[in-house]
């Protein structure tokens, strides 16, 4: 009778620590996933994949993408998306380089503001549509993407502007400690965004809204103010994001910027697994733009078609919200 | 009650006599025989999916002052890449009747419908850079000549080479989705590999954006020259954007390596002239091949006589330092 109680509270115990393992292991899969990629690459080409020349390639390809995944961060934070961020940043970038290249051509330092605030401009009107006039951030930023791309045909005259400043230029292509200048603007950015996140009033009241948006306003938190200055911040965000791509390729069209989109919300749907509550951080957040920039490296390194490329990179990201899910499931 | 009817009754009077008054003059059998016999204007249809292009965006301008120029009546529908909403505005328009269709920069493989309905009402197409092959679609379809293209580059790269490409490593930039595209880099493989050069891959590394192309191309080449410095001889790319994304890549990574497109943007010809590592790219003389499409069309509508042939290859341009300040580039042409 005691043997079979040992052994019943044996196999309890078991089963207490398999169901640990495997939140573990959902919790930490894009950590792993990340991980496993990069011992992949590495065992693939090991004179290659983590040799200083490619880990800079690398963090060079995917430092405007943090720039711009950071900002659908703030957004996802809140619970809402934004579908316009890879429209605008191309915007701002278009705004800027326009402005650089007019005839009277603008100071460097004011082409970058009047980017900026066509960013800020943006982020703010979808604010509007989503806080205050109630639209859904999908229809919203849907809209608003449509009409930005039209904005910034505009502004190019449909084709590409190239000629701006070699100044302008090597905001971009710049390098400081052989470390091109991008990198180290995202990672400012990052650290930012991350703080402002984490221990600022507006930061908490946007993981609050996130979190349940009922329990928020009744908290008292201004909710549709909150929301607001959510997409006016992205807006503004993606704009660097926007002009960075423009003076790191030294030119500016239309729709340069436009994968970001997809990428970036992918980067933030990959985050969303590292924690345990499932909501949307910078930390994950980076975790998923490295997925994305080590996969397309690694797989461009490997020759592997660029089609096949885009299948792998969707397979990742439904396996990463299918974690997501279960995660959820089990809580 | 009474009234109502009576003014409904007169709307749909003036409504009838209006439409009978716009149809009036105008072969609404959509048939093929020739307008604009009775003093009445010639109908036109022309449509492109590539008026968000600097060359599509020329091509709608152009078009429209030849119109007017010639007084057609012109309907010109632009379909920005979205051939769910201009193939049936077409084929809407060809419902109503006209004289002749122009296709620019619309491929063949996309406008099947248009194709069919243009058939079915007896109305021949003519069209400019629309296919890389002859085909009973149109009456005539006149483009570049691919494999000229593919040649020169790729002598170009050659000759900065040493003369020679044997034994070296080149990367071909293509995207399948575009047929000319498509088309040359496919030569340009097969031209390589048989001057004894490796081509990176195998095949082209695809482009699957056109509107990130250049980033596309410059993380290509960067990649590849982070795993192997100094590897590449050339870079062959499809068109413009991707070779200014290639040859950024080349110039970040310090690598030796020469590049060519295909295009002549602007920016290309400045970039050629600055005598960096982008040493060629190729004219198209698109206002050439309109006039000559212009020309077939005319002739059609004098006394419906159609082109002898129903695809043509005009010669192209290689632009390099030597001649690059004579050209008008591709994105500047209206």
């Amino acid at each position: 009778m005691t043997s079979q109680k040992e052994s019943t509270r044996t196999a309890a115990i078991i089963a207490q620590q398999s169901r640990r393992a495997g939140g573990m292991l959902l919790s930490g899969g894009t950590i792993v996933a990340l991980l496993l990629l990069i011992v992949f690459f590495f065992a693939m080409r090991p004179e290659t994949f983590l040799s200083f020349v490619n880990v800079r390639n690398i963090l060079y390809q995917v430092s405007i993408l943090a720039i711009i995944a950071g900002a659908q961060t703030i957004v996802m934070v809140v619970g809402d998306f934004d579908l316009s961020v890879g429209a605008t940043s191309s915007l701002a970038g278009a705004v800027t380089a326009a402005l650089l290249i007019a005839n009277n051509p603008l100071p460097i330092p004011a082409a970058i503001l009047a980017g900026l605030a066509a960013g800020l401009l943006v982020g703010l009107v979808n604010g509007i549509l989503i806080a205050y006039l109630n639209l859904s951030a999908f229809i919203a930023t849907l809209a608003t993407m449509t009409s930005v791309i039209g904005l910034a045909y505009l502004v190019t005259g449909g084709t590409t502007v190239f000629g701006m400043p070699p100044e302008f230029n090597e905001l971009g292509q710049g390098r400081f400690l052989n470390i091109p200048l991008p990198v180290y603007i995202a990672v400012v950015i990052s650290v930012i965004i991350w703080a402002l996140l984490r221990f600022t009033t507006i930061g908490r009241r946007w993981h609050a809204i996130g979190g349940n948006v009922e329990v928020a306003r009744l908290s008292g938190v201004n909710v549709r103010w909150a929301r607001l200055l959510a997409f006016t911040l992205a807006g503004f965000v993606s704009a660097i994001g926007g002009i960075l791509l423009a003076a790191r390729l030294g030119s500016a069209a239309a729709e340069q910027g436009g994968d970001n989109m997809m990428f970036s919300v992918a980067a933030v749907f990959l985050g969303m697994t590292v924690l345990r509550s499932g909501a949307a951080n910078l930390g994950g957040t980076m975790i998923g733009v490295a997925i994305i920039g080590v996969m397309s490296n690694g797989l461009n390194i490997l020759g592997v078609n660029a089609y096949v490329q885009q299948v792998v990179t969707g397979l990742i990201i439904i396996a990463a919200v299918t974690l997501s899910s279960l995660r959820t499931r089990d809580r | 009650m009474r009234r109502s009817l009576k003014t409904a009754a007169a709307l749909v009077a003036v409504a009838a006599l209006a439409l009978t008054g716009c149809s009036s003059g105008t072969d609404t059998g959509g048939g093929g025989d020739t307008g604009g016999g009775d003093g009445d204007p010639f109908k036109v249809i022309a449509f492109t999916s590539g008026n968000q292009t600097p060359v599509g965006a020329w091509w709608v301008k152009a078009v429209t002052a030849k119109a007017e120029e010639l007084g057609w009546d012109l309907t010109m529908i632009q379909g920005d890449f979205d051939f769910q909403k201009m193939n049936p505005a077409v084929e809407s328009a060809i419902g109503q009747g006209a004289d002749v269709i122009l296709d620019g920069y619309t491929d063949i493989s996309s406008i099947g419908s248009i194709v069919t309905a243009a058939k079915d009402a007896g109305i021949p197409i003519f069209a400019m850079d629309a296919g890389t092959e002859p085909t009973d679609a149109f009456a005539v379809n006149i483009t570049t000549n691919q494999q000229q293209i593919v040649d020169e580059t790729v002598a170009a790269i050659a000759d900065a080479n040493g003369g020679s490409l044997e034994g070296k490593t080149v990367m071909v930039i293509g995207h399948d989705p575009h047929a000319g595209i498509r088309l040359r880099s496919q030569l340009a493989v097969d031209a390589f590999e048989e001057a004894g050069a490796t081509v990176v891959g195998g095949e082209p590394q695809q482009v699957t954006n056109p509107a990130t192309g250049r980033t596309e191309a410059l993380n290509f080449v960067a990649d590849y020259l982070s795993a192997n410095p100094n590897g590449l001889a050339g870079v062959w790319a499809g068109w413009d954007d991707a070779a200014l994304g290639a040859a950024q890549a080349i110039s970040e990574a310090d690598a030796d390596g020469v590049v060519t497109g295909v295009d002549a943007l602007a920016e290309t010809i400045a970039a050629i002239q600055s005598e960096g590592n982008l040493i060629a790219t190729v004219e198209q003389p698109w206002p050439l091949v309109l006039d000559m499409l212009l020309e077939e069309v005319l002739a059609y509508l004098e006394d419906g006589t159609l082109p002898a042939e129903n695809f043509v290859a005009v010669d192209i341009t290689l632009v390099t330092v030597d001649n690059a300040a004579d050209i008008t580039p591709s994105d500047k042409l209206g």
